[in-house]
């Protein structure tokens, strides 16, 4: 009877949780595979074609996965490297006791809050060829010559999708680094001060290392999000030019309404799903080599 | 007298598009064609028929219909939907007809939602050829012959060409539209030309004066691809002729065409030679029609439907003249080949409850519809037009004479290819704008990945 | 207070360091201060006379502008509550499932929770296929249910995530004192463990704050009727019907973007808090 009183009461507090994660996640996420494997419109019956949905994927030229791919991993790059060191370092300088500490966190975490669209829209205005902030600060110091049509140009596109994909996610991570920092004891790092260490000695020594499991997640968060990226690329380029830009997920989106190939669009989610999980695993993986 | 004679040369050229119509068009949609304007969803429902007087003839009893379509305010077709809506319902005032509008690109979102869960209302807008043969296939449309043998008078039998499937008719054609070689006539006049130059090579010699000039020749909207073929298509009509461009839409003929080659390589030849506005890569359809009002652009090739903006523009219309592109290799092509054709259509929901009054009320909604729009300038009718028809302007004027003297019309590519096609196509004119690919290799990949 | 770790004054490493923190901050500032003039200018200012400095003639009637034309009032209130409702059901749903797999010794729970877990990595866009498919076949577009669920589905896993933290640290000598006092489980959780999890589920709601309110691609896709929108796909039609009148835009994207910035400028302490919070916990 108890046994039963305490199952059923498992059954109960899961219940609404695994309902929710359950229908939205997990049964698509197979339905989708099941999919993938079809030719289908999204109203008629569609026909089972196997992998060939897959191979399509990468030998179709008007697709552009690889494309998409690649821009995803350029991002992914970008995050890791550029965006990621930028809120460490700023972190760290946060967690030296500077006065104002609390204001610099304040307005460092303001374009987190903000939605992507809107920062989508004030970018548009500062990249608009003609009346752009952008190109007349360039006409005004008298590089005209830099001036180009952001968004609208094949070598330049990519670039200014990810400026402010980086600049608004800097104060997530920097936060999430922050909390790490602060957590390192201060008995520690007076002992390391005590024994002659400098302030990056100091940083690099001991509070890295503490907050070696903060930054793992913030790696894993800023590939897979680079992976999902969509907002600033449907508001800035819409893919373009000549599709020079597109993501897994613009693709996607091409593939349900503007192709009726809900097949096709269900393979893009099973790669996108694949990817995911194979970068969340590498990232750990180098993570735990590294400790030792 | 003018009027009958132009309408007898219209029928004349779509009875060529009605016979190689596309009856049997597989699968769906198109994504984009005719709207000009992106503008956001506005939603209206019309309130004005709660009064009840009268019986309705054909059921006696009171119904209410709802319509779906894209004539949004910033559209140029609302105002004639507007007056026909209210003719319709003084007409009447038993039937309670409501209407809502919905932005173009969220209405193709909506309406195949609306489909596939059965939930369409009595009247819809749509595209002809492949976005309304999808529905059609799937047995969601309403057969309309019955209701046809009414209006056959009013409405030729040819003009149905595009939304007749395995000889059954399921839509009422609305206005139809070809593309235009639009032309700034005060720019042209400063390189010293009064009229738009006749022949290819006049036309090019007219271009490079302008370049000279300091003056952009094209103006053209690269985040919208379909701006893109309103040009190329031309293109490759005029050098590789009306027949082999439809056959090869309708997928008759293979992409592997050697004539399609080098006519891509002609129009590329256009955008390396420095014709085309380069900031107009990263600029949307809206942009570039504003720009080319604006005097930033001597020519704009779109459809006719802009003829009704333009005319609107008091200050700009004197200064615009509509022609046709001119043959680029005369041994396959000769002018009166012409891209487009009627596309915007009306059909009925087979879910109904009231299909069959639906039927008659889409049928004498779309003549009324048609008739306005002719008036406002947005497009030519695919009606026999009826009343005073002098003061329709005289840009669209322009465009019924080169209709008159139409050969062969060749739908839009991306209306006559079923979607996914159609974008697959989207993506190579794109990446041949782009110059990413050359004439050989747009060919090649069109004829490997279009199934 | 100075501490043991300033190693005598180094003036110069000190300038640096608030010369960069400064620079940064104005580059997070600016794009807001750039956002909130142009709303108040008229084109004319915006193109030319005027770019960057404060509006001279404030044009309050963008504002009017932006509610009427672009409907902000009636999508900022469909944000809310898409969003408070997300947030409502996955927190609770996250601090059901977080009792049943912390607070309840069964065999496994520490499978259920790894299966949980799943969902942090899964993308947003998996589902986006099969749910549309489904909702469209159930009339379900085009309704606040229709993002409520979605949302409240994929704030979960963080949710479960962060509270499995904070309910771990809750002694577990309280459940027993609870259930001396004849407590059940659903008492001890209601009565016990409930109150204690306040900071908990500020700190969940922030987060999934942040998950629901930017969202984009769902609103985009799900949504198609102009009575259901949310703030990011107003303002993305907004835009359209603006390309050349940037004034009204800028007044939809403060609308948009400034009662969340106040709030957060009042509760920033608090906000900040509890994110580290999560962060340390999770």
């Amino acid at each position: 009877m108890k046994k039963f009183k305490k199952g059923f009461a498992i059954f109960i507090f899961l219940l609404p949780g695994l309902f929710l994660f359950i229908s939205i996640l997990i049964a698509p996420i197979a339905v989708s595979v099941y999919r993938s494997l079809f030719d289908w419109n999204g109203f008629s019956e569609g026909t089972f074609i196997g992998f060939q949905n897959y191979v399509e994927l990468f030998t179709n030229g008007s697709i552009k996965f690889m494309t998409a791919l690649k821009n995803s991993l350029i991002l992914a790059a970008f995050s890791v490297f550029v965006q990621l060191p930028l809120a460490l370092l700023l972190a760290l300088l946060l967690g030296r006791k500077v006065k104002g500490e609390k204001v610099f966190l304040s307005i460092y975490f303001m374009p987190v809050l903000i939605s992507t669209v809107v920062i989508g829209q004030l970018w548009l205005k500062i990249y608009n060829p003609d009346y752009g902030l952008l190109n007349r600060f360039l006409d005004a110091i008298h590089l005209g010559k830099l001036k180009h049509v952001w968004v609208g140009d094949v070598k330049t596109a990519l670039a200014s999708i990810i400026v402010p994909t980086i600049w608004q996610y800097i104060g997530y991570h920097m936060l999430l680094m922050y909390a790490g920092v602060k957590g390192v004891s201060t008995d520690l790092r007076e002992a390391a001060v005590l024994d002659g260490a400098t302030k990056w000695q100091v940083d690099r020594y001991i509070v890295i290392p503490v907050i070696k499991p903060i930054i793992k997640v913030s790696v894993i968060f800023a590939v897979t999000g680079s992976l999902k990226t969509y907002d600033l690329v449907r508001i800035l380029t819409e893919g373009g030019p000549f599709q020079s830009t597109e993501v897994p997920s613009t693709l996607l989106e091409n593939m349900l309404f503007l192709r009726n190939r809900y097949g096709m669009g269900s393979t893009i989610s099973v790669m996108l799903i694949i990817l995911c999980f194979a970068f969340a695993l590498l990232i750990s993986a180098a993570f735990k080599e590294r400790e030792y | 007298m003018k009027m009958k004679r132009l309408l007898g040369s219209v029928l004349a050229g779509v009875m060529a598009i009605a016979m190689v119509g596309c009856s049997s068009a597989p699968a769906a949609s198109d994504n984009t064609a005719d709207t000009t304007e992106p503008a956001a969803a506005v939603s209206t429902t019309d309130t004005g028929s709660t009064d009840t007087a009268t019986t309705d003839d054909a059921s006696g009893e009171k119904i209410s219909l709802n319509m779906w379509c894209i004539a949004t305010e910033a559209d140029s077709n609302r105002h004639s939907y507007e007056q026909a809506i209210a003719d319709m319902q003084e007409k009447y005032p038993d039937i309670t007809f409501t209407w809502e509008a919905f932005e173009n690109q969220s209405y193709k979102t909506k309406i195949k939602a609306a489909v596939s869960a059965n939930e369409m209302p009595d009247i819809f807008f749509t595209w002809s050829c492949a976005f309304l043969g999808d529905f059609v296939d799937a047995g969601k449309v309403y057969c309309l012959d019955e209701a046809y043998e009414k209006y056959k008078e009013e409405l030729p039998e040819v003009m149905l060409g595009n939304s007749t499937y395995d000889g059954k008719h399921y839509g009422v054609p609305l206005t139809m539209n070809i593309v235009g070689l639009f032309a700034n006539m005060e720019l042209l006049g400063q390189v010293g030309y009064t009229e738009i130059p006749g022949t290819y090579d006049e036309f090019i010699e007219c271009c490079d004066k302008l370049k000279e000039a300091g003056i952009i020749p094209f103006g053209c909207a690269g985040k919208e691809t379909w701006c893109v073929t309103e040009y190329l298509e031309s293109v490759i009509e005029k050098s590789a002729g009306a027949d082999t461009l439809n056959d090869i839409f309708l997928g008759r003929a293979t992409w592997a065409n050697q004539d399609v080659a080098d006519a891509v390589d002609t129009f590329q030849g256009l955008v390396n030679n420095g014709y085309f506005d380069p900031s107009g890569i990263g600029l949307t359809n809206d942009e570039v029609k504003n720009n080319f009002i604006a005097g930033k652009y001597a020519f704009y090739m779109n459809g006719t439907w802009n003829c009704a903006d333009f005319a609107n523009n008091e200050e700009f219309f004197p200064k615009v003249k509509v022609g046709e592109f001119p043959v680029i290799n005369a041994d396959k092509a000769k002018l009166g080949q012409l891209i487009g054709g009627p596309s915007d259509t009306l059909a009925v929901a087979a879910s109904s409850p009231n299909a069959a009054a639906a039927a008659d009320y889409a049928f004498e909604l779309g003549k009324l519809i048609c008739h306005y729009g002719y008036l406002d300038g947005c497009g030519l009718p695919a009606w026999t037009p009826y009343g005073d028809t002098s003061s329709v302007n005289a840009l669209t004027q322009e465009v019924a004479k080169i209709c008159e003297n139409a050969d062969t019309y060749v739908l839009f590519g991306d209306t006559a290819m079923n979607a996914d096609s159609a974008n697959t196509y989207l993506s190579y004119v794109d990446q041949v704008y782009g110059c990413l690919l050359d004439g050989q290799q747009f060919i090649d990949g069109l004829a490997k990945d279009i199934k | 207070m100075e501490s043991i770790t300033e190693k005598g004054p180094k003036p110069v490493a000190k300038v640096f360091t608030y010369i960069l923190l400064g620079i940064w901050a104005l580059i997070n500032l600016f794009p807001i201060y750039f956002m909130f003039t142009f709303s108040l200018k008229n084109n004319d200012e915006i193109f030319g006379e005027n770019i960057i400095g404060l509006p001279r003639n404030w044009q309050w009637s963008n504002y009017a502008a932006a509610m009427k034309t672009g409907n902000m009032g009636l999508y900022f209130l469909n944000s809310v509550i898409v969003t408070v409702a997300a947030i409502f059901i996955s927190t609770m749903a996250a601090m059901m499932a977080t009792y049943a797999i912390t607070r309840i010794k069964w065999k496994l729970s520490k499978l259920t929770n790894a299966f949980f877990m799943l969902g942090l990595t899964i993308p947003l866009q998996a589902s986006i296929v099969p749910v549309y498919v489904v909702l469209s076949n159930i009339h379900g577009l085009n309704k606040y249910s229709t993002l409520i669920i979605p949302y409240a589905a994929f704030a979960l896993s963080m949710a479960i995530l962060i509270s499995s933290g904070f309910m771990t640290d809750i002694p577990a000598a309280l459940d027993e004192a609870a259930k001396i006092d004849g407590c059940g489980y659903f008492g001890t959780f209601f009565k016990i463990i409930m109150p204690l999890m306040k900071p908990a589920v500020s700190t969940v709601g922030i987060y999934s704050f942040l998950q629901c309110w930017n969202e984009f691609m769902f609103a985009n896709v799900f949504i198609s009727d102009s009575m259901h929108r949310t703030l990011p796909v107003g303002i993305k039609a907004l835009s359209g019907q603006h390309t050349t009148d940037w004034g009204p835009i800028g007044a939809a994207l403060v609308i948009a973007t400034f009662p969340t910035l106040i709030v957060y400028l009042f509760l920033s302490r608090k906000i900040q808090a509890s994110f580290i919070a999560g962060a340390v916990k999770g």
